[in-house]
C-alpha cells in the first residue's frame, strides 16, 4: 500500500525533507503502520558495527556540553579571555560619540544578542562551505573594585563588522545622589573617551550599551567613574571599577 | 523493577528533566557510539555526532513522539544524519565497511556483552536475507554516511531507484528481523 507519501520515507530518514514536507511526513508516518516498521527496522542496524567502549570521560564530556547549552544562549564559558589586572587612569581627551542608556534588562538582552550573533557567526564559519562571515570577536572582563568600593562589574567587547559594542554591567554600585552617574571609559594609551553612562537601579544594579563605528581598535583599559554630573568629556570623579583589556581583540 | 520506557523518559525530557537524559544516554551510548565510530571512523568525530544528537533532544529540536516509531530508531536517524553532516564538514571521506579496526569494548558487564551479542546476531542473520544489492544499499546508506543523492551519483542509478531500493531494502530487513527475533533462528535458506 504505497502512497505518495510512502515515496518519501528515505527523504525523511536522509533528513532532506523541508519543514512544511517534514510535518507532513510525520502526519504520514503516525498512520502508515508499514513505513513505521521500516523506520524501525533502522533501530537495529547499530548492532552491524562492533562494539566500541566510549573512554571514561566522554558521558561527562557530553552531557556537560548538552546541559550548558541547553542553559546559556551562547558559549560564554569558553570564547571570552579574561583579565583582572586593574589599570589607574591618566589624563583626558576631548571627542564626541554618541551613548545611549539602557536599563539592565534592555542591556542583558541585549548582550545575549550580540553574543548571540557573534556565536552564530562563529557557527557558521565552521561550515567549509560558507560564504566569507563578517569578523566577530569578543571578549568579556571583569572589572576591578577600588578600594572603598564595594560595587562588582564585568565589561563585554563585541567588534562586528567594523563596529565596536561595548556593554557595561555592575552591581551591588553605591546608590547615586543629585546628578550623579557612573561614567564609562575606554582608554588608549592612557587617553579617555566617555563611552555611556548609567545610574543604579534600586536594586542597585546598573549597565550601559555603548557602540563605537570608528576608531575601534586599539583599547587598553575600560573604567567607570563616579562623575559629580552627566557629560562630563574628562573624568572628573574617582575611579571604581576597571580592568585591562586587550587591545587586540 | 519496570522499566521505564524511553517514551515516557523522553517526555520528562520535555520537561528538562536532567536524570531523564542521562538514563536515556546511558541506555544508548554504547550502541550509537559504536555506531558512530564505525560510520565515521574516528573517535573524535563519532563523539562529537554524539553530543549533537543529545543536545539536540534536550533542546527539544525535531521533538519524538511514538507517531514517530520507536524512540532508538528516531535516534538512530538523528545520529546518522549528524554523522555524515560532520563527515561531510570535514570532507574526511568515511572509512570502509571492513576497515576500521575492531576494539573490543573493555568495561562492559556480561549482562551487556550478551544482550549486544544477541541482538548484533539477529541484525546480521536478517541481513544475510537482502539480496547483494539490498545490502549494498543499506551498507552505503548507514554507513558509508552516503546520501540518496551520492549513492544514485555513484552507482550511476536514478535517484527514484536508489530511494525505492532503499525502502525495499528496509522493508525486507524488518520482516526478516521479526522472523528471527519470532522464530529463534531463522533458516538461512529460506528465501523471503
Amino acid at each position: 500500500m504505497t502512497n505518495v507519501n510512502c515515496d518519501q520515507l528515505i527523504d525523511y530518514l536522509n533528513g532532506t525533507l523541508n519543514e512544511e514536507e517534514q510535518k507532513q511526513f510525520e502526519a504520514h508516518l503516525a498512520e502508515c503502520p508499514e513505513c513505521r516498521d521500516i523506520v524501525d527496522a533502522t533501530g537495529e542496524l547499530p548492532y552491524l558495527a562492533d562494539p566500541v567502549a566510549p573512554d571514561a570521560g566522554m558521558k561527562a564530556r557530553i552531557l556537560d556540553a548538552v546541559f550548558d547549552e541547553g542553559e546559556q544562549q551562547a558559549p560564554l564559558a569558553e570564547e571570552p579571555k579574561k583579565r583582572d589586572r586593574p589599570t589607574p587612569p591618566a589624563t583626558m581627551a576631548k571627542r564626541g560619540f554618541r551613548t545611549s542608556k539602557w536599563t539592565p534588562l534592555v542591556a542583558a538582552a541585549l548582550l545575549v544578542s550580540l553574543l548571540g550573533n557573534a556565536y552564530a557567526f562563529y557557527e557558521l564559519s565552521d561550515q567549509p562551505d560558507a560564504p566569507t562571515t563578517p569578523e566577530v570577536a569578543f571578549e568579556t572582563v571583569d572589572l576591578q573594585a577600588s578600594e572603598a568600593f564595594e560595587g562588582t562589574g564585568t565589561a563585554a567587547l563585541v567588534h562586528e563588522e567594523g563596529a565596536l559594542n561595548l556593554l557595561v554591567q555592575a552591581n551591588q554600585l553605591e546608590p547615586t545622589s543629585g546628578d550623579q552617574v557612573y561614567q564609562v571609559w575606554l582608554l588608549k594609551d592612557g587617553q579617555p573617551i566617555p563611552t555611556g553612562a548609567f545610574t543604579p537601579s534600586q536594586e542597585n544594579e546598573g549597565a550601559v550599551f555603548f557602540s563605537l563605528d570608528e576608531n575601534t581598535e586599539g583599547w587598553d583599559t575600560i573604567a567607570v567613574t563616579l562623575e559629580p554630573n552627566r557629560g562630563n568629556t574628562a573624568p572628573q570623579g574617582e575611579i571604581v571599577l576597571s580592568a585591562a583589556i586587550d587591545p587586540e581583540a | 523493577m519496570e522499566k521505564i520506557s524511553d517514551a515516557l523518559l523522553y517526555e520528562r525530557v520535555r520537561g528538562k528533566d536532567k536524570d531523564a537524559l542521562e538514563e536515556l544516554y546511558d541506555r544508548y551510548e554504547k550502541m550509537l557510539f559504536s555506531y558512530l565510530c564505525k560510520m565515521t571512523g574516528d573517535r573524535d568525530l563519532a563523539e562529537e555526532a554524539l553530543q549533537e544528537v543529545f543536545v539536540k533532544v534536550w533542546r527539544g529540536v525535531g521533538s519524538y513522539d511514538e507517531g514517530k516509531g520507536k524512540f532508538v530508531a528516531w535516534l538512530v536517524t538523528m545520529s546518522r544524519n549528524a554523522a555524515v553532516d560532520l563527515i561531510r564538514k570535514q570532507k574526511k571521506p568515511s572509512v570502509p565497511l571492513d576497515e576500521i579496526a575492531e576494539v573490543e569494548s573493555t568495561d562492559s558487564s556480561v549482562e551487556e556483552t550478551a544482550e549486544w551479542q544477541e541482538k548484533s546476531e539477529q541484525i546480521h542473520q536478517a541481513v544475510r536475507h537482502l539480496s547483494e544489492e539490498q545490502q549494498k544499499m543499506v551498507h552505503l546508506f548507514y554507513f558509508k554516511g552516503y546520501t540518496h543523492e551520492t549513492i544514485a551519483e555513484k552507482c550511476g542509478i536514478p535517484l527514484g531507484t536508489v530511494k525505492s531500493r532503499i525502502r525495499l531494502a528496509l522493508k525486507k530487513l524488518k520482516t526478516s528481523l521479526q522472523m528471527v527475533q519470532e522464530g529463534g533462528v531463522l533458516d538461512d535458506k529460506r528465501e523471503l
